[in-house]
């Protein structure tokens, strides 16, 4: 990178990044030119610092999802990644995003358009995929509690997902590894975390349910075209910690 | 016979079926009950065979009246009966469903005392399920040849799919081999079932209140490698069903031997590489702008081994290539090896923003060690673009762009009877 390209700083978070990018975006005639990052307070980091404004953030997110549905889309899914150091990447996406609309989708051979929709998918792939592995189980009061580790933070859209589909049942979803839950109760859709968690007792058909799912994974599949690689590569091994059907095996 | 036992004799039963697609279909779950369905279908799970499970796949019973030569569930075959009520097929999709095993319920059954006797409990699982249950997750329903068009009506307005397995690909062959199966009664449903999507969707165009019909639409499966048509054959019988009676997909099965029979061929080993280029060389035809007779002729009448379909057509058309990246249209750029559907539009999409660069075309997902002899961008070529068939063939037989996925071939061997 040349040493006289303009560097941007904001605090890291999700808001301060979107905040940073409106300001940016209002004042500077070429974004193309410009770096943005994080800022790490070293003692000697160069660039001017641009302080979180949740309102902008929230205006001009709004702006870009009326103005383009799916490029707002691939930055929610984006976001989502909790990837770090792509935030010049973004800057710039967003630039051509306001200039072309949601034709940018279009332009892969961009580096930046590149990198932010190959972020992008890899957040909603995960998501689509765990709407089916994802795995619940029944508790002794009822509720249906489903654990899981994903490597992106989907919790928000899994849920919404959920709700559509599980209406009538009271369910819990749990992301060990960021601590983060949400619940459905009576129409309603909770988002929290979670500071202390003690396994609770399963409804007494819980175990039995889940042995006839076993026995119906494994006859199922066809013994002359046994595949481990394949099934392996459809469904890869980190997502078996929590799959039923993997449990004893 | 309790469920467990019940549940492994009718799931290993059901394994032959091929389809497990839970696509093309959007309902919204009712507040009260449970379920949707997705329209781009999800899959729940992969078994040790690799194959994806997004659907309960399950035989109503395996007690069949009828002896199909190459079936494992027929009536001369020594195997453990079984069939399940109608509350315990509901019970087990629903408790299923809760715990997000499944996407919905595929039945089918062996025909017990008569198709219509059949049809009318696995009708009566899917009319439980929606109108008590109020279930609004996917189901798969198997139409029973033979069976009356009222039960057929009253299926596809559960259903969001509904199937008619052809079998095989001949009619020759389904009176060897399933002596009590006729054509008629299969091709008679299918007929019906594409009438009434087709009468269906318009009067869902005039009100959004009519009932649907099969929504998914219709599909059918056939068995590859039992009987001895050639791939040119099968083809064109799947292109007449896309084409004549509106089918959404059909299913290709690669034959395994799970009985020995007089009739039936001895093989080494499933046609597993066989079922796969017919999969290849069907979505050229659903997707891709190819006919049959394209792909295939008399003269060629089965899918080259070492290539896939789209490869083999481009080594046969030396006249159509190179073709130039920056100005071909969408037919023109399907027909390229190594670009696809995705990467066809992608390019157009790209193209109005700049020029394409070979970097942009890996970028965008071209798989360049195969494209790289059949275009050009910007007028510049590879080197080996444009030399001739014989050449390219050898280098994509070197290469690692030849594809290393596909399973091992197997060599059909036939017994003498049965040509005759």
């Amino acid at each position: 990178m040349p040493d006289s390209m303009k560097r941007y700083l904001y605090d890291g978070s999700a808001d301060g990044l979107l905040s940073a990018i409106a300001w940016i975006l209002e004042d500077e005639a070429d974004p193309q030119a410009l770096m943005l990052a994080k800022r790490e307070d070293t003692f000697f980091e160069e660039g001017f610092f641009i302080a979180t404004d949740e309102a902008r953030a929230e205006a001009y997110f709004s702006r870009l999802k009326h103005l383009a549905p799916d490029a707002a889309r691939i930055i929610y899914f984006f976001m989502l990644s909790e990837k770090e150091g792509m935030e010049t990447s973004l800057l710039r996406y967003c630039a051509l995003a306001l200039r072309h609309g949601d034709a940018i989708k279009g332009y892969l051979t961009h580096p930046a358009v590149n990198d932010i929709i190959g972020t992008s998918r890899k957040a909603s792939r995960e998501l689509h995929r765990m709407e089916g592995l994802l795995r619940f189980e029944k508790l002794r009061d009822g509720a249906y509690l489903a654990r899981m580790e994903p490597d992106h933070n989907i919790i928000q859209p899994l849920a919404w997902h959920f709700s559509r589909r599980l209406r009538a049942q009271h369910w819990f979803l749990y992301d060990l590894k960021r601590s983060t839950a949400a619940q459905w109760s009576q129409g309603k859709l909770r988002f929290g975390t979670i500071e202390q968690f003690t396994a609770p007792a399963l409804s007494d058909d819980e175990k039995a349910v889940q042995a006839l799912w076993q026995a119906f994974f494994k006859t199922i599949a066809i013994p002359d075209r046994k595949n481990p690689r394949l099934q392996k590569s459809n469904m890869p091994m980190k997502y078996w910690k929590y799959l039923t059907e993997k449990q004893g095996e | 016979m309790d469920i467990h036992s019940k549940l492994q004799i009718l799931s290993g039963a059901a394994r032959y079926d091929a389809s497990c697609s839970s696509s093309g279909s959007r309902r919204e779950g009712s507040s009260t009950g449970i379920g949707n369905t997705s329209s781009s279908g999800i899959c729940h799970s992969w078994s040790d065979d690799g194959r994806c499970i997004s659907l309960f796949k399950i035989l109503l019973s395996n007690d069949c009246r009828y002896d199909c030569a190459y079936c494992v569930n027929r009536s001369s075959n020594e195997v453990e009966r079984a069939s399940f009520s109608v509350r315990e097929v509901v019970d087990l999709t629903l408790d299923f469903y809760r715990r997000n095993y499944i996407e919905g319920l595929f039945l089918s059954s062996a025909v017990m005392q008569s198709p219509d006797h059949t049809m009318e409990r696995m009708v009566s699982v899917v009319e439980t399920l929606r109108r008590e249950e109020q279930f609004g997750g996917y189901i798969h329903l198997k139409i029973i040849p033979g069976s009356s068009n009222e039960l057929v009506r009253k299926a596809g307005l559960y259903a969001d799919r509904i199937s008619v397995n052809i079998e095989l690909p001949s009619q020759a062959s389904l009176k060897r081999l399933a002596p009590q199966k006729q054509k008629d009664g299969i091709l008679q449903p299918m007929a019906l079932i594409g009438k009434e999507i087709a009468t269906n969707s318009l009067e869902r165009r005039r009100t959004r209140l009519a009932p649907r019909f099969a929504p998914a639409g219709q599909s059918t499966q056939m068995i590859i490698g039992a009987s001895p048509e050639s791939d040119f054959q099968i083809l064109r019988l799947s292109q007449g069903l896309y084409k004549k009676m509106n089918l959404k997909r059909v299913y290709y099965s690669a034959y395994i031997p799970v009985l020995s029979d007089n009739r039936l061929p001895v093989l080494a080993s499933p046609p597993l590489l066989r079922e796969h280029r017919l999969y290849q060389a069907d979505w050229l035809l659903r997707f891709y702008g190819f006919s049959a007779e394209e792909i295939l002729s008399d003269s060629e009448p089965f899918l080259d081994e070492s290539f896939d379909p789209k490869t083999a057509w481009a080594l046969r058309h030396p006249e159509f290539f190179p073709v130039e990246i920056q100005s071909a249209d969408y037919g023109t750029l399907l027909r390229v090896p190594g670009i696809g559907v995705t990467s066809a539009k992608r390019i157009i999409a790209a193209r109005r923003f700049s020029a394409i660069t070979t970097d942009g075309l890996k970028k965008i997902g071209v798989v360049m060690k195969r494209a790289k002899y059949f275009i050009i961008c910007s007028g510049s070529s590879w080197a080996s673009t444009g030399s001739s068939p014989l050449i390219i063939r050898q280098l994509l037989l070197n290469s690692d762009g030849h594809q290393p996925s596909a399973p091992a071939p197997s060599r059909q061997m036939l017994l003498p009877g049965l040509h005759a």
